[in-house]
């Protein structure tokens, strides 16, 4: 009934009929980027929420909250509406705390969907658009956090933002002229809390739901990737059909994502405001970390050595190579590895059918190389509190990770070359560099079974 | 366990946690974690329950789909390209030229309101709330004698009428006078002992809170730049290259301390024109 | 079928812990210590006999300070109780490295008599602070918490879970810290730690707030840690992907080992 009164106005039925006959390869890594996704739908959800509720203002008001040992102190409109959302609004604090550790999970899950990508070789031809779009939508992903983090306006928060300024202003000729811009002049500023508002709820999620939105409808159109099994060939797909099958797992797995979030947004306590205090210029709350996925950042910043110079009358502040240079080298990379590859020895051509992650051994070292210095400079960013775990210091905790941001990387990247070449032999698998051979040999996929075994 | 009486138990959980959840909302029970596990079983439920029942009771057999071809055959292609063709209006290069300028000025006039967001940066990286003979004060606002001090006391001080503005905050400290190594450039800015730097980092603008009595040195929790006090907050670890700049100290009629000067190197991060003594703008 | 059984027995694991939420409910019972300065004693033969045997070694027999440990002269009878009372002293570690709370190694009557036979030692010199009374009060708890952070949270973290200062010192966690002791401490600065001579009245505010901390509810769940976003990312990760993994993997084995069946 329903059905003709929509094909009536839109003759959608042919459209609908393919849709959702549409096939789904099976592989639990390809759930991934759905995770992602219903994460992003739950931060959707217990933000709008919250929205209902904080206050972007930094006028200064006397708390009057339940929060005893705050009662009386002089705290940001914003910072007073984050405690009574903690602590008046019913079910207030659950929402907040979902909403951080599903921000929290957001980029882990979008980094293992990145890992599974890069590692399969999925990005190849004609994937390379949307490796792409999914550069953009984890940038977006880790500027909606960093965003996000500073709404709260504790002093943990504008520890945070503090070094954000400070690396902006010290970007060489444009650098205080672009910090004051952004920030509304000299840090702390009054205005840039409701500035970090807009971005947070209303620019940023439009263009990270737009970008999700084109990710999807490339995948879409290109049809998926699909793993090695019997029958798998580069002409054809193998798999369930969209409906009701994979509509079924797809929503289960929204849900059960939901509950995970749920769960820890309940039992386990994250980023209490209320026990750093409200942000205040001149002091400082230790130990002072970003969310884990900036943690990278902040140890890059904490193990660079001690270099500042001037040249010709502009001096190089200590933190633009590892705040800027550094991390604008690794998204280059990262972003143009789909055209880099083909140039080291990789092929052109056209490849739905995904490698294993040995079958390529030079992208398998250079993924993990770059992961490992990801690894080393996250500990970095957090180098205090793991002196104080395992009781050493701090300087030889930074010193050791100065020298394994060079050791180790290395060493994976060989270790990596290595595994990848022993697993070639043993499965028999043609050399990687010239999968030409497997598109000839693909056509009935009887030969495929038979690497597999 | 059959698949039908599997999903009847999740579901049923699931019933009863959203029943539980509406119950602890109206008696207003304020617990997070009973929330949050509640929740985490009305959701889970259903989840869970949708997944077996596909798993178990949707046996759909593999199929297998074409791939189409993703590049249109070239005749396709030859279509379009000459649809897009604007033939004779490319040949008018003088208009071509016209639209884009005229586009290019515009859109650059639409930017200009982009400026409105922040001032210049002037003088203000290069001035603070320091005054020559501003007086010290502690957080309370209160002026501070030398003999107020213990030594191994350390203290955050802001000049007299600026107290809590970000860009003055000062470590003021304590040391015997013999302990002090000034450099040649600092000679004379301690008073009997008391010792003041900015107390903005001069790496990422964290404020240097810590400081360890024993080895004399003031760190910055955000990257651990460790800075000598009795040299003249030299950097002797970390990223920090620069040195905390010094306020030099004395005291005035009353025997308070008061400020010499205000400092005459910016405070906190670096950036490109530091070094450059007018900064005007 | 396994897999709807796996299913079912994650979500019974998620009651599980439910029930050990409601466990959380309330936090202990908050208690006020303040431990009156013990009455001034003559030093009688108990303070210079222990004196003797278990601080003599290393603070030298008048109290002077030996290459093993500073000079007692003067300290002031709060520097000295503060080592004794958090087991500080006797030293047990390596010389040279930080001194560590340990089990307390004298009684009260002990420590009194010893605190009273160093500062006899002194008497010569402007002596130290002297053991303070220290008054907790719930309305000294915004206050405390000002002062707490614009002093003490740089180094012992803002829940008072110690921190890492570099050069090999760690600021203790202050989980266990007497009002007294706290007090005591910031007035002596012990060992790495600065001197925070305040008015009293923010003296009192930093010990009733840290008295406070000890036992703050944690409305949220559990704290992990209290240490900020390392344990944060750590558990994001850990507890966070980690569940969905599993869930990921038994929603994708499953449809693998369905199409088996065929």
């Amino acid at each position: 009934m329903i059905l003709r009164w929509v094909d009536e106005r839109l003759g959608m039925a042919s459209w609908a009929r393919s849709g959702l006959r549409k096939i789904f390869p099976d592989h639990w890594s390809f759930l991934l980027g759905e995770v992602a996704l219903f994460c992003l739908v739950v931060l959707v959800l217990t933000g709008v929420f919250l929205t209902l509720f904080y206050v972007p203002d930094a006028a200064v008001v006397e708390y009057e909250g339940s929060y005893a040992p705050l009662v009386g102190t002089e705290v940001s409109r914003a910072y007073a509406s984050v405690l009574e959302l903690s602590f008046e609004v019913k079910a207030g604090l659950v929402m907040r705390q979902v909403h951080h550790w599903a921000a929290l999970v957001f980029v882990a899950a979008i980094a293992l969907h990145v890992m599974r990508v890069f590692f399969t070789g999925a990005f190849r031809r004609p994937r390379e658009i949307n490796w792409l779009v999914g550069i953009g939508l984890l940038l977006l992903a880790l500027a909606m956090g960093i965003t996000g983090y500073s709404l709260p306006d504790d002093l943990l928060s504008g520890t945070g933002l503090r070094v954000i300024y400070s690396v902006v202003i010290g970007i060489p000729l444009v650098g205080p002229y672009l910090a004051f811009l952004l920030f509304g002049g000299e840090f702390p500023t009054e205005t840039i809390i409701s500035r970090l508002f807009v971005f947070h709820i209303m620019l940023l999620p439009a263009l990270l739901i737009g970008g999700v939105l084109v990710h999807l409808a490339i995948l879409w159109r290109q049809k998926h990737t699909q793993f090695r099994v019997p029958g798998a060939t580069e002409r054809t797909v193998v798999g369930r059909p969209f409906w009701p099958s994979q509509v079924f797992k797809s929503t289960g797995l929204l849900f059960l994502t939901a509950a995970v979030l749920a769960l820890m947004g309940g039992l386990l306590q994250i980023n209490p405001v209320w026990t750093y205090g409200p942000f205040d210029a001149t002091t400082v709350s230790a130990p002072a970390q970003p969310d884990w996925y900036v943690g990278w950042l902040d140890g890059s910043l904490r193990l660079f050595p001690p270099i500042e110079f001037t040249l010709l009358g502009i001096t190089i502040p200590s933190v633009f190579i590892p705040g800027v240079v550094i991390p604008g080298i690794a998204f280059a990379i990262m972003t143009l590895w789909p055209f880099i590859e083909p140039r080291l020895g990789g092929d052109r051509e056209e490849h739905h059918v995904l490698d294993r992650p040995y079958d390529n051994a030079l992208r398998a070292s250079v993924g993990v190389a770059g992961l490992l210095a990801f690894v080393v400079l996250t500990v970095a960013g957090g180098n205090d509190v793991v002196a104080l775990i395992f009781n050493i210091p701090v300087e030889a905790m930074t010193n050791i990770l100065r020298v394994a941001f060079f050791v180790v990387p290395i060493l994976g990247s060989w270790v990596t070359w290595r595994v990848c070449r022993e697993l070639q032999r043993r499965t028999d698998v043609p050399d990687p560099r010239r999968p030409v051979v497997l598109r000839r040999t693909a056509s009935g996929g009887f030969e495929e079974g038979g690497h597999e075994r | 366990m059959s698949a039908e009486r599997g999903i009847t138990i999740l579901l049923g959980a699931s019933m009863a946690a959203s029943l539980a959840l509406v119950g602890v909302y109206i008696f207003d029970i304020r617990e997070a974690p009973l929330e949050g596990a509640l929740l985490a079983v009305a959701l889970g439920g259903v989840g869970a329950a949708i997944v077996v029942w596909a798993v178990t009771l949707m046996h759909a057999p593999p199929e297998v789909e074409e791939r189409h071809e993703m590049p249109s055959p070239p005749s396709e292609r030859d279509a379009a390209a000459h649809a897009l063709d604007l033939g004779s209006v490319t040949r008018r290069r003088f208009l071509v030229r016209m639209l884009a300028g005229a586009g290019g000025l515009l859109a650059a006039a639409l930017a200009l309101p982009a400026f409105s967001l922040g001032p210049q940066p002037g003088r203000e990286l290069f001035e603070t709330g320091w005054r020559a003979g501003a007086r010290v004060v502690g957080g309370d606002g209160e002026p501070i004698r030398p003999d107020d001090l213990v030594e191994g006391t350390v203290r955050t001080v802001f000049p007299e009428g600026a107290v809590g503005r970000a860009d003055s905050p000062v470590m003021l400290i304590r040391l015997r006078p013999s302990d002090l190594q000034l450099p040649n450039d600092r000679q004379g800015r301690a008073y009997e002992g008391c010792i003041a730097y900015s107390k903005l980092c001069t790496h990422a603008g964290c404020p240097v809170g810590l400081y360890r009595a024993e080895d004399r040195v003031l760190i910055c929790p955000c990257h651990q730049s460790t800075f000598d006090v009795t040299r003249g907050a030299v950097p002797v670890f970390g990223p920090a290259a620069r040195r905390l700049p010094q306020l030099g100290l004395g005291v005035d009629a009353d025997g308070y301390l008061v400020a010499a000067a205000d400092f005459d190197e910016p405070v906190g991060p670096s950036f490109w024109n530091l070094t450059h003594e007018g900064g005007d703008g | 079928m396994r897999t709807a059984r796996s299913l079912v027995a994650l979500l019974l694991a998620l009651t599980a812990l439910l029930a050990l939420a409601v466990g959380l409910a309330s936090g202990g019972p908050r208690h006020d210590a303040a431990r009156e300065a013990p009455p001034a004693q003559e030093s009688g033969a108990m303070g210079a006999d222990l004196y003797a045997q278990s601080c003599a070694s290393c603070h030298g027999p008048a109290g002077a300070g030996t290459e093993y440990g500073p000079s007692l002269l003067g300290v002031g009878a709060a520097a000295v109780d503060f080592q004794l009372t958090t087991g500080r002293m006797p030293f047990a570690g390596q010389p040279g490295t930080q001194a560590k709370r340990k089990p307390v190694a004298f009684s009260q009557e002990q420590i009194d008599s010893l605190v009273a036979h160093v500062v006899s030692l002194g008497d010569d010199e402007p002596a130290g602070p002297a053991i303070p009374t220290v008054t907790t009060s719930d309305d000294l708890l915004a206050r405390g918490q000002e002062v707490f952070t614009g002093n003490c949270a740089p180094c012992h973290g803002a829940t008072g879970n110690g921190g890492a200062v570099g050069g090999g010192a760690l600021a203790p966690p202050l989980d266990v810290t007497t009002p007294v002791q706290t007090v005591e401490a910031m007035l002596v600065g012990p060992g790495q730690m600065p001197v925070f001579a305040l008015a009293d009245e923010d003296l009192d505010a930093v010990a009733s707030y840290v008295d406070w901390l000890q036992n703050a509810p944690t409305p949220g769940g559990f704290s992990i840690g209290g240490i900020g976003p390392v344990p944060e990312g750590f558990v994001a990760w850990v507890v966070g992907m980690g569940m969905l993994l599993v869930v990921v993997f038994l929603a994708g084995r499953s449809w693998r080992r369905a199409g088996g069946d065929e």
